[in-house]
């Protein structure tokens, strides 16, 4: 059974339809990269997922359930924005996961802290913006769950930090898990990808393994994307 | 669930409130010893005044200043708390927790209404140990007890039923308003632009309607003949009673609606920026 399903997945924000009829599965184990250009209904996806946002028509499941309770135990989401509370310390955060995350790993967490050189005493307020996205992600990494939803997860860190995370993200997650990985920095992720989706407009353009690009295209996934979406 | 969310509300608010309830006891402390020093005897105050007088006078008005800071720092926190943490980025990591809506709206309520209990609490227990010694304890016992003695001679019932209805009245009034403010936020996140506005907006709009329905009400009693109740003298205590109990009713009704209405647009119309 996929780990995500979405039939005839509808979303519209007045009279702006950000996502038209999506059909899509996303079957476990893979590493999924969500790629097209900004507005293109990544986030508005990845939204619906989570249960964010609720649909305007059609419907989406994960691990066969709606978005709810159960579904947001099991699906662990970067967003885009800093979500972190600005009074607390790094170690508030791993406790304040670690309460309501059945499947958080605190040893995980103080592990990845260490090896980005982030004191976990250290108040966020302080912390630069990207350090706080750092933390963010060893906080969404550090969940045994069943399902990662990465909004641009690298855009905001240092390439060094980028590799690291790339690593951790491959490293990381449990055999039958899925991570989706939204971005358009498609070059810096290429290599850890197993499938791609193009998505534009709305609507889903391509979906295929990145074997399969290199073989029938001959081209890099990168190279791909800039041709499907010139301009 | 819900107990962790009231641990980490009681956390994130309380660091707000320390200074101002420990500034709040020490005043209270230093306003009361001026008040010994300056005023020994209440009865006797002496005419040319005491070099306290200054020092006391200051001390007042810093008293006095913090109970209002106290007050409307309340009043913030209920705000902030649920805008801030619920509709702004904090709002991506609160809403994709494993948790129930009603229960992310439970738990700020719950604290909001735990801090007006302090504040009210701490503010009467302070004037308290302001007045006594210059009202002392017995005159207060004695006025009760007239008081008490006064109602049962009136209506031959003990005031205690009264009393209590009319807290669970304060109560839950404090209740609709907080959750009035809760839900015209909710009204206001709709829009994609100037939510704030919109909040204020919604707020404004709701008061007209409900002092509109308080009006239409009020226009409408006396057909069920309340007034025939009022006249007749013997039912005076019955009068205050229905007029309480039914206030509570409409209250509840409104929290109800509220509360209803909070949730839903939290939970299916969830705009976050």
């Amino acid at each position: 059974m996929p780990i995500l399903r979405a039939k005839g997945l509808t979303k519209k924000f007045g009279n702006l339809t950000a996502l038209s009829n999506l059909d899509l599965e996303i079957p476990r184990g893979r590493i999924i990269g969500l790629l097209g250009p900004n507005g293109s209904g990544k986030s508005t996806f990845i939204k619906l997922a989570t249960g964010l946002l609720v649909p305007t028509s059609g419907e989406i499941t994960i691990g066969g359930a709606a978005p709810g309770i159960e579904t947001k135990a099991m699906v662990s989401y970067l967003p885009e924005r800093t979500y972190l509370n600005d009074w607390m310390r790094a170690e508030d955060m791993i406790a304040f996961f670690g309460d309501f995350y059945e499947d958080f790993n605190r040893i995980k967490a103080d592990n990845m802290l260490r090896d980005l050189n982030i004191n976990p005493g250290d108040r966020l307020k302080t912390m630069s913006k990207g350090t706080k996205e750092k933390v963010q992600l060893v906080l969404v990494m550090s969940r045994d769950a069943e399902l990662y939803l990465l909004d641009e997860p690298i855009a905001g860190v240092d390439p060094a930090a980028r590799d690291y995370i790339l690593n951790t993200i491959i490293t990381n997650y449990k055999e039958n898990a899925s991570v989706v990985i939204s971005t358009h920095l498609i070059a810096d992720i290429e290599q850890v990808l197993d499938d791609i989706i193009f998505i534009s407009q709305g609507e889903i353009k391509l979906t295929s393994t990145v074997d399969e690009i290199r073989e029938t295209h001959n081209k890099s996934v990168d190279g791909l994307f800039r041709e499907v979406f010139k301009c | 669930m819900l107990v962790k969310l009231l641990k980490y509300e009681v956390k994130a608010t309380a660091r707000t409130f320390l200074p101002l309830y420990l500034a709040l006891v020490v005043l209270t402390i230093i306003t009361k010893l001026l008040l010994f020093i300056a005023i020994p005897d209440a009865v006797l105050v002496s005419t040319e005044g005491s070099k306290f007088d200054i020092p006391l006078g200051i001390s007042m008005t810093l008293y006095f200043t913090i109970i209002i800071a106290l007050s409307v720092l309340t009043l913030i926190v209920i705000i902030q708390r649920f805008y801030k943490n619920l509709l702004t980025d904090e709002g991506y990591l609160m809403f994709t927790l494993p948790v129930q809506t009603w229960k992310l709206i439970l738990s700020k309520l719950i604290v909001g209404l735990m801090w007006t209990f302090v504040c009210g609490v701490a503010v009467a227990v302070s004037i308290f140990i302001l007045a006594i010694g210059n009202i002392s304890v017995m005159e207060i016992t004695q006025g009760i007890n007239v008081f008490y003695s006064g109602f049962q001679n009136q209506f031959g019932v003990s005031p205690n039923i009264l009393i209590v209805e009319f807290i669970i009245l304060m109560i839950v009034d404090i209740v609709a308003s907080i959750l009035m403010i809760y839900v015209a936020i909710a009204i206001g996140q709709l829009f994609s632009q100037h939510r704030i506005m919109a909040a204020f907006g919604a707020y404004i709009s709701i008061s007209l309607v409900i002092q509109i329905l308080a009006t239409l009400l009020t226009v409408i009693i006396p057909i069920f003949g309340i007034e025939n109740l009022i006249n007749s003298q013997t039912n005076q205590l019955k009068v205050i009673e229905i007029m309480i109990n039914g206030l509570t009713l409409l209250n509840i009704i409104t929290v109800a609606a509220f509360y209803f209405i909070t949730n839903y647009i939290l939970k299916n119309r969830l705009n976050l920026e």
